[in-house]
C-alpha cells in the first residue's frame, strides 16, 4: 500500500460520514400539509446533494486529521553511480604527516586529516552512490552501512578527526568491507576504496577467503596508499633478496595479492596531499558509469491536499445555504 | 434580501461559516513554534569480553549485556523527537573511539539502527579494560562540545584489577559535560564466554585465564598485611593471587564513584522503560524551538462546526 496514516485509529472517525444520511441538514419548517406540497425535483436533488458534500467534507476532515501520507516511493532511474565502501585505516600512524612526523603547525596536515577533507568532498561529488564506511586497526569496526544519507557519511567522516587506535591489520577490515554488500542486490559497480598508509602481512587462511569473496561479489578494488616518505613503496626491490617477504615489505605483497586478485584494481601511491586528491578525482572519474540506481521520493503528506477539498465543499454548502429559500 | 436576513437567522449557516474560517486559519498558520525537549546523545558502548556475560533475561532467553544493550538503544531510537541527535563510539582498552559525530534520529533511523545493530565485541582493539581511564579519554575528546551528552554504558568490570594507587585523575573533565553512567550486568557473579581466535564461543573463562590483581608499580595494601612483601623484588607479595576475577557482575559502587568523580550521572539499566524515562529527562534534554504542526487543531473545529450543521 502506497497510502498510510500517522495516526490510524481516527480513521474510525469516517463513521461520522454517515451522520448527514440521518439528517438532512437543512431546516425545518412547519407546513399544515405535505401531501399538497407540488413535487420538486431541484429541491429534493438538492438535499440529495447537500448531504453527498457534507458526507465528503467530513470524510476528508477526517482523512487529513488521521495525516494520511503517501509512502516513500524509489523509482527506478538510469544514472551514473556506484555502491561504494569506504575502508579507512585507523592506525596510529595516519596521525602523522606525509613526512612521518606529528603535524607541528597550521600548514602541515596529517595524513588523517587530509583523507577527511578529501573524502569529505568526494561524498559530496558523488551524487546518486550508496556509500558505507567501515574502519579498521587491529579489528575491524563498522560504522555506517550503504546510505544516500550525506549527513550521516559526513558525521562518520569528521568523527575519524578523533585519535587513532592501534596498528594496521588489513584482512579483518577487507572482510567487514566485503560483508556490507552481503545482502545488496547485485546492481551497479560494487566498489571498495581501501585507503591506508601501509599494510600488514595477509595470513594464507584469509587470504584464501577474502580470494573467494572478492571474486564472488564482482568487487572493483582501489586502494589508496598514502605513502610516507622514506618508507618502502609497492615496487621496491630490496638489494637482499632474503628482504622480499611479506613480513619486511607488506605494501609490496598486498599489491601482489590484490593484483592477483583477477579483478579490476587500481592503486595509487600519493606521497602528498595532492598526490591524495588525484587519486580521489581519478575514481570520481572512472566510476561514473552507467547504472540503475533508484531515486527515493520523500514521503508526502496528503493531508494538506484533504483540507483543501475540504474547504472547498465547505464553502459550497455555504453557497448553498444562501441560496435556501426562507418563508415563514 | 429577506431571505437573507432569514439565512442569518439559522446557526446552520453561522456553522457553516465558523468551519470554512477554521480551514482558512489552518491554511495560514499550519504550524506552531513551540520550545520542546530534543536530546543530542553519544553513546559509548563497553565492548570489552566482560560485557559477553549473559546476566540479562530477555523472551526467556538468557542473552549477553552487549545484546541487550543493543536492543535498549535501538528500541531508545525510536522513541526519540525528531532532531534529536545520536552519536556513537566503542571503548575498550583504555580510551574509546568515536563513529560517528551525532546523526538526526528521524533521517537517520536506518543508518543508527544498522550501527547499533552492527555492535561488536569482536571490534575492541586491545584486551584490556581500563573503565576509568577510557571514561577520562572520552571526557576529554567529547569536552568541546557542550550540546553532546556522554552516555557511557559499561558493567564497571576493569581488567587487570585496579591499583586504586593509580587512578585517573578526573579534575580537568570534571563537571565539563553533562550525561550518565549506565551501569549493565546483575549483581550475581556470572561466568565470562571465552571464544577462540575465529570467534567462535569455547567455554567460560576459568580462574587460571585471568589476572586476579594488579601487578603494576606499587603494591596499595599496606606492606606488613602482605604476604612474603618484599619492596623491590616481590612489591605484591610472594603468594600467587586468588580471586574470582574471572567472574563478572555489574560494579554498581566503583561506577557510582567515578560518576560522582565526574559530575556525571548513574542509571542501572534494567528494564528498556525505565531506562528511556532517565535518558530522556529534564537534565539531560536541550531546549530547542521545533515546528509542530498545529493543523490537527483547526481541522477538528471545522469539524465539530460542520457536524452541528446536521445535528
Amino acid at each position: 500500500m502506497l497510502i498510510n496514516f500517522d495516526t490510524p485509529w481516527l480513521l474510525s472517525g469516517l463513521l461520522l460520514m454517515m451522520v448527514p444520511l440521518l439528517r438532512t441538514g437543512i431546516k425545518s419548517q412547519a407546513y399544515p400539509w405535505l401531501a399538497i406540497l407540488p413535487k420538486d425535483t431541484l429541491s429534493s436533488s438538492l438535499s440529495v446533494l447537500i448531504r453527498i458534500i457534507g458526507m465528503a467534507a467530513i470524510g476528508l476532515l477526517i482523512l487529513g486529521l488521521s495525516g494520511v501520507y503517501l509512502k516513500e516511493q524509489r523509482i527506478e532511474r538510469i544514472g551514473q553511480g556506484a555502491h561504494i565502501v569506504l575502508l579507512l585505516d585507523r592506525s596510529n600512524s595516519m596521525d602523522t604527516t606525509f613526512a612521518g612526523k606529528a603535524p607541528m603547525n597550521e600548514q602541515e596536515e596529517s595524513k588523517s586529516a587530509a583523507a577527511r577533507r578529501l573524502l569529505t568532498e568526494f561524498i559530496d561529488k558523488r551524487s546518486h552512490d550508496l556509500m558505507g564506511i567501515a574502519e579498521f586497526s587491529t579489528a575491524p569496526l563498522f560504522v555506517m552501512p550503504l546510505t544516500e544519507n550525506k549527513q550521516a557519511l559526513h558525521a562518520a567522516i569528521a568523527a575519524t578527526a578523533t585519535p587513532a587506535l592501534a596498528y594496521t591489520h588489513i584482512s579483518k577490515g577487507l572482510a567487514m568491507a566485503l560483508s556490507f554488500f552481503d545482502e545488496q542486490p547485485t546492481t551497479g559497480t560494487r566498489i571498495i576504496v581501501l585507503v591506508s598508509d601501509g599494510a600488514a602481512a595477509i595470513d594464507s587462511d584469509s587470504e584464501q577467503a577474502l580470494r573467494t569473496l572478492i571474486k564472488e561479489q564482482h568487487i572493483r578494488l582501489y586502494w589508496v596508499f598514502l605513502r610516507t616518505s622514506n618508507s618502502p613503496g609497492i615496487h621496491e626491490k630490496p638489494e637482499n633478496s632474503r628482504d622480499d617477504n611479506a613480513q619486511a615489505l607488506p605494501e609490496k605483497y598486498l599489491h601482489l595479492f590484490f593484483s592477483s586478485l583477477n579483478v579490476p584494481y587500481q592503486v595509487y601511491e600519493a606521497e602528498s596531499p595532492e598526490g591524495l586528491q588525484s587519486a580521489i578525482d581519478d575514481i570520481d572519474k572512472l566510476e561514473n558509469r552507467p547504472l540503475h540506481y533508484f531515486e527515493r521520493l520523500p514521503k508526502q503528506d496528503l493531508s494538506g491536499l484533504c483540507y483543501q477539498w475540504a474547504s472547498l465543499m465547505i464553502a459550497l454548502l455555504l453557497v448553498l445555504k444562501l441560496c435556501e429559500v426562507n418563508r415563514s | 434580501m429577506l431571505a437573507k436576513r432569514e439565512c442569518f437567522k439559522d446557526f446552520r449557516f453561522w456553522c457553516l461559516t465558523l468551519a470554512l474560517v477554521a480551514l482558512v486559519m489552518l491554511f495560514l498558520f499550519p504550524k506552531v513554534k513551540q520550545s520542546g525537549p530534543v536530546y543530542q546523545m553519544t553513546f559509548i558502548v563497553d565492548i570489552t569480553r566482560s560485557m559477553n556475560t549473559e546476566d540479562y533475561r530477555y523472551n526467556g532467553e538468557m542473552i549477553s549485556r552487549l545484546e541487550y544493550v543493543k536492543m535498549t538503544l535501538r528500541e531508545l531510537l525510536s522513541s526519540l523527537p525528531c532532531q534529536s541527535k545520536v552519536g556513537l563510539g566503542v571503548f575498550t582498552e583504555r580510551r574509546s573511539s568515536l563513529l560517528f559525530q551525532p546523526i538526526e534520529v528521524c533521517s537517520g533511523f536506518n543508518e543508527l539502527d544498522a550501527a547499533i545493530a552492527a555492535l561488536d565485541w569482536q571490534s575492541a582493539w586491545a584486551a584490556d579494560s581500563r573503565i576509568a581511564h577510557g571514561l577520562l579519554n572520552t571526557l576529554d575528546m567529547l569536552k568541546d562540545d557542550q550540546e553532546t551528552r556522554l552516555i557511557f554504558i559499561s558493567d564497571g568490570h576493569e581488567a587487570p584489577p585496579l591499583n586504586s594507587r593509580y587512578g585517573p585523575d578526573f579534575s580537568t573533565v570534571k563537571d565539563k559535560i553533562k550525561g550518565l553512567i549506565v551501569g549493565v550486568g546483575g549483581l550475581e557473579p556470572k561466568p565470562i564466554p571465552k571464544f577462540d581466535q575465529q570467534g567462535k564461543r569455547v567455554g567460560f573463562y576459568g580462574a587460571d585465564d585471568v589476572p586476579h590483581r594488579s601487578t603494576f608499580g606499587e603494591s596499595d595494601l599496606n606492606p606488613e598485611s602482605i604476604q612474603g612483601y618484599d619492596a623491590r623484588n616481590a612489591p605484591f607479595g610472594s603468594e600467587a593471587a586468588a580471586g574470582s576475577e574471572h567472574l563478572s557482575r555489574l560494579y554498581e559502587p566503583y561506577l557510582k564513584q567515578l560518576a560522582a568523580e565526574t559530575g556525571l550521572g548513574y542509571q542501572r539499566l534494567t528494564e528498556t522503560a525505565a531506562f528511556n524515562q532517565a535518558l530522556q529527562s529534564e537534565a539531560l534534554a536541550l531546549n530547542k524551538d521545533i515546528w509542530i504542526d498545529r493543523r490537527w487543531q483547526f481541522a477538528s473545529m471545522a469539524l465539530l462546526a460542520l457536524l452541528l450543521v446536521f445535528i
